[in-house]
Order: structure tokens, then sequence, then C-alpha cells
């Protein structure tokens, strides 16, 4: 199955985007730029943290390195040109920054191994998936870093690859259950059109808490949801439908609030990585009857599956890819360790 | 007239760099361990082969003691077979001019004219503030003062054991122009999961490009902090000024002012 083929109709900015560190983001990324090589696309290659580095910087164990084909446009700081075994040739300095020197965006004239770094901040992302893909890449792939997962959002990628493996626990059900989590909040529940939809899309870009009472927007005098569940308690009556979030979604944003108004309240948020509720607690949440309605969401294009873990134990490679396929059944389970 | 050296003198060789002792490239070392076998000459024997082990030639015990009945403590010395190219070496750096306290007083009033505000803490798990109190506080740490001395700085140090959360309202209250995390003791890389989870709430919050989002702690390196999202990790023997300095020529850089 040519998996690349089909997301590059569709889509223009794929995020791999890691479970945990060590899920086996990189060897996605490979397996993809391996496709598009035999495809001919040009590919945009870039991180949210650093990659094709031979050793990992925290566990000290091995790590895919990057080989990239001729015409990638590819990202690379300024302390990690010199490492790269490709021959690069430099297109533009671009004015992010990084712990590792300025960014350069550069063209791989010869074919090799290339250490590749992106911005640290996704607003700078946005804005430089838009310059890779105007000097000419077909599709821009970004690989994430540890566990880091806002790159997922809307607005910085179309679409995600959701790398999940052994790493995560050494219960195979653990595994599948963690990640199948995480794809259930990705496809949460849209706020449908209408007055209310209206009302949140009209006042959200004030980056305010505010509710929606009786078909208006009553703004709280709050600067942050974090740690406001008291006062969001408070603010929440009879006549509050919805109550827009436009931050992080935490514990301490819905831990106060009285269970009765949970049930009555619908609470909308930009799109569902704003959500740092574990599993168990947001199970707990909506048996008392949280509910969660995004702006947009996330589409979860594939997911791919590493049943081998640094920590020196493994699961059975068809097993587990079966697993995670009949958790979620509409969404492709690649092994690509297979491959 | 001088006269003239006619012995064949060692070169250094920088591909190819090893311990100096009494002569150049004579890879003397010297290492000290413990081991859980009781005091004796078996100890000392055991003590030799690992030390080989270790590749240290004609291995040398100078010195071993009991520690209980059951642990011998010794000290070795030998010849290391190892060698290092240190021309090939790169170490990611913060790249930035540090400037002195003063120097960064008279930074702030010509190029930012404006009191900065600086928040940090040890977060997460972490109850150790030996790292934070050695950045922010007054007195400081090794006679290099804090950055609650520093003029035209607001420094808040919030202390231990303070939830992400918390430190990123305080920082939007405050209207932070830099957030300071500091990871002292942690076990089993929590420290990595914690910090991570600063910069997904910062960038959920909207709130990211508006700071300056520095680590510090022993286990952090600069190189580190790319792959965290941090715009710059400081280890060890770093001090308030290289925090300040980078802040401060970070916040102009940014036009954050």
């Amino acid at each position: 199955m040519c998996l690349l083929q089909k997301l590059s109709e569709n889509y223009k900015r794929i995020s791999i985007v890691g479970m945990a560190k060590n899920a086996g983001k990189t060897t996605a990324l490979n397996y993809l730029i391996e496709e598009a090589m035999d495809e001919g696309l040009t590919l945009g290659v870039t991180s949210t943290g650093r990659d094709g580095e031979g050793t990992d910087i925290v566990t000290g164990t091995d790590k895919p390195r990057i080989f990239l084909d001729t015409d990638t446009i590819v990202s690379v700081p300024k302390q990690l040109y010199a490492l790269a075994d490709a021959g690069l040739e430099i297109l533009r300095m671009t004015e992010y920054g990084t712990a590792l020197g300025q960014l350069m965006l550069c063209r791989v004239a010869d074919a090799g191994y290339v250490q590749v770094a992106g911005p640290v901040i996704n607003a700078q992302h946005i804005q430089m998936c838009e310059e890779m893909l105007a000097l000419g890449a077909d599709l821009v792939l970004i690989d994430g870093a540890i566990d880091r997962k806002s790159i997922a959002a809307p607005d910085i990628s179309d679409a995600i690859i959701l790398s999940t493996g052994a790493v995560l626990s050494r219960k195979l059900n653990k595994v599948v259950e963690e990640t199948a989590h995480t794809v259930e909040l990705y496809s949460l529940p849209i706020l449908e059109e209408g007055m209310e939809r209206r009302i949140i899309e009209e006042h959200a870009d004030s980056d305010r808490v505010f509710t929606v009472r009786d078909g208006e927007a009553v703004q709280l005098n709050i600067t942050t949801g974090l740690g406001s569940g008291k006062l969001l308690d408070n603010a929440i009556d009879d006549k509050v439908t919805h109550v827009f979030v436009p931050g992080a979604f935490t514990q301490s944003v819905v831990a106060d609030i009285d269970r009765r108004k949970l049930k009555t309240t619908t609470f909308v948020l930009r799109d569902p990585t704003k959500i740092f509720i574990d599993k168990a607690t947001w199970g707990k949440m909506r048996k008392y009857g949280l509910r969660v309605e995004v702006l947009e969401n996330i589409t979860v294009a594939a997911i791919t599956v590493n049943p081998t873990s640094p920590a020196g134990y493994s699961f059975d490679h068809g097993e587990m890819a079966d697993a995670m396929q009949k958790a979620v059944p509409n969404i492709p389970v690649i092994d690509v360790m297979m491959g | 007239m001088a006269a003239e050296c006619n012995t064949a003198v060692a070169q250094i060789d920088l591909t190819k760099v090893k311990p100096y002792g009494d002569t150049l490239n004579d890879g003397m070392t010297e290492v000290a361990f413990t081991l859980p076998v009781p005091y004796g000459d078996e100890a000392n024997e055991a003590a030799k082969i690992l030390a080989k082990k270790m590749g240290l030639d004609e291995p040398n015990v100078v010195y071993s003691k009991a520690m209980t009945k059951e642990y011998t403590f010794f000290v070795v010395y030998g010849k290391c077979q190892h060698t290092v190219d240190y021309t090939t070496i790169k170490v990611a750096k913060v790249d930035v001019d540090v400037m002195d306290r003063l120097e960064c007083a008279e930074y702030i009033k010509e190029n930012i004219k404006r009191p900065v505000v600086i928040v940090g803490a040890s977060t997460g798990t972490d109850a150790h503030t030996v790292g934070i109190d050695a950045i922010m506080n007054m007195k400081g740490f090794h006679g290099h003062f804090g950055l609650e001395r520093y003029e035209g700085i607001e420094a808040y140090n919030y202390g231990s054991q303070v939830p992400n959360e918390d430190l990123i309202a305080h920082a939007k209250e405050l209207k932070a122009d830099a957030i300071l995390v500091s990871q002292t003791v942690t076990q089993k890389d929590i420290h990595i999961q914690n910090l991570t989870n600063m910069v997904e709430l910062l960038e959920a919050e909207g709130m990211r490009d508006k700071v300056i989002l520095v680590c510090g702690g022993p286990r952090i390196s600069h190189e580190l902090a790319q792959e965290l999202g941090y715009d710059a990790g400081f280890g060890q023997h770093k001090y308030a000024e290289d925090v300040a300095s980078f802040v401060l020529t970070e916040i102009v850089k940014r036009n954050m002012i």
C-alpha cells in the first residue's frame, strides 16, 4: 500500500506525532521518505526538535538517521550544517533562531544523511511550512519531538501520523488503550453550525474565557482558565449553555465545577491539542457529565506501531498491529519495523 | 649562543588526545571505586582486572581499604589505551556574549528601557531549589550574584514543586518576559516529561511565542533544550549572568521591547 500518495493528494502539511519518546516517529518519517523517493515526490522535511543524530541525547541508545534524496527541502540550524553528510545548498537564512543556531532552509544537492532541526515555537512552524511549500515542496513532513503533541493542532498540520510503540507500557492492551484514547480525543464532536458557534467564533480571538449565556457572550474577568475552576463554577448558571476556553484545558479548569452544572454546559475548545487531562480522569469526568466540543478536529491519517522498546522488551509484530487495528478500525495501522 | 635541544619530544596530536601524567601521551589515569568484596589480595586482583577491562594498561592498585566487612575501596593507576579525536568534537552552546551584572543593567537601560520580568521555579515533583536559587536569589552562588540583585530585572522565584500550570498562571499575570524552569534531581527521566508538558501548556495557552523559555539543571544541556522545545538550556557552571545575558539579548533580537 502506498500511504504517502494518498496523503499527498489530500494534505500539504503532515506531522508525525509521538505518543511517547522512542515510539518510532523517525522510523515512520524514514518510511514516508522512502515512499516519496519511489513516487518521485519532492518533500519538505523539518522537525519540532532535532532528528537524525546517531545517538539519543537522553537515553544514549541508537537513533535512526535520516537519509534525504536530492531536491528535498530541509531546515538545518547553523551548528548542525557541518555535520550533514549530504550536499546541502543553502537557499536562505531564516529569521527563526533555535538553541542550535539560526535555521537555514536548504535544498539537498547531493543525497545523503542530514541532521534536521526546526523552530521550537509552533507559530514559526506555520510560517516556515509556507516557505517550504513556496520553495517547491509537494508535501511538508514535520517530525515531532519526544511526546510533544501541540504540533498536531489543525492550524499547523493538515493531518497527523500518530506513532505509538511498546515504549508506552509493558502491557500490550495498555499501549492500545492509551493510543485509542488519544485518537478518541482527536475526533471529539465539532460544535455544530448555528447561533452558538457564530457567537463563539466571533469572540474567540479575544483569547479570554467566556460563557454563552442566553445567546450572548459574557467575558470572565480572568487571564487564563488555568486554576480558575471556582470562578468558572460561579459564572455558570441555568442560562449558560456553553463555556469557551481558549487555552489549555486541564484538571484545574474543571475540577471545582459542580457536577450538576457540568451536565448542563458544553465546554468548547479550539481543537483537541488543548486537552491536558489523563485518560482515567477524563473517563471519570465524562461519567460526571463533562461535555467537550471543538471548533476544529484533528485528522489522524495513519497510526504506526513500533513493537520494540529501548528498555529491552518487545511485542509480537502481527499481534500488536492487529490489536491496534481492532481498537481503531477506521484508521490504517502500519508496523514500520516490518516494512 | 642558545643550546640546541636534540631530545625527541612527543608532539601533541589533537586527533589522538590521551591523558597526560608524567610525560605527554603516557595515558596515566587515576580511578577510584568500591567493589562489594571483602578486603584482601583477591580484592586487589579484582580491582586490577576491572581496571584492565576499562582500558587501563599496567594497572596498579595504589590504595585499598575495607569500607565494611564486605566492601573494599580502591584507588588504581593505569595507562589509558584510548584516544579521543578532539578536532571533530562539536558542542552546542548558547551563542551569546556574556555581560556581567552591571553591563546587563546598562544594556536594559539602553536597549529595553523598561523593567524585565523573569519568573522561575523548580517545577513538577522536584523539591530541590538549589538550581533556581543559584540563578535567582540575591546572594547567588559561588560569588555570582543572582537575578534579584540585577538592576532593571524584576525576578520572581516561586520555589520548588510548583505545578507547570501555576507557574504559567503567574507568568501570564505578571506579563513575564522569560520563564526559567529548573530540574535538579529527578528519576527515570520524569524531568523530560515535565519539561515537555510545560512547553505544550504554553503552546495551548498561546503564550509560547510571547515568552523566552529557559531550562536549567545538572542534566540539562543546550542541545537537549532544542529537542524539548526550549529557547536555551543551561547546565553546570552557568550563573545568573549567563542566563540574564541570554534573556536580554533574546528580548532585543525578538523585538519584545
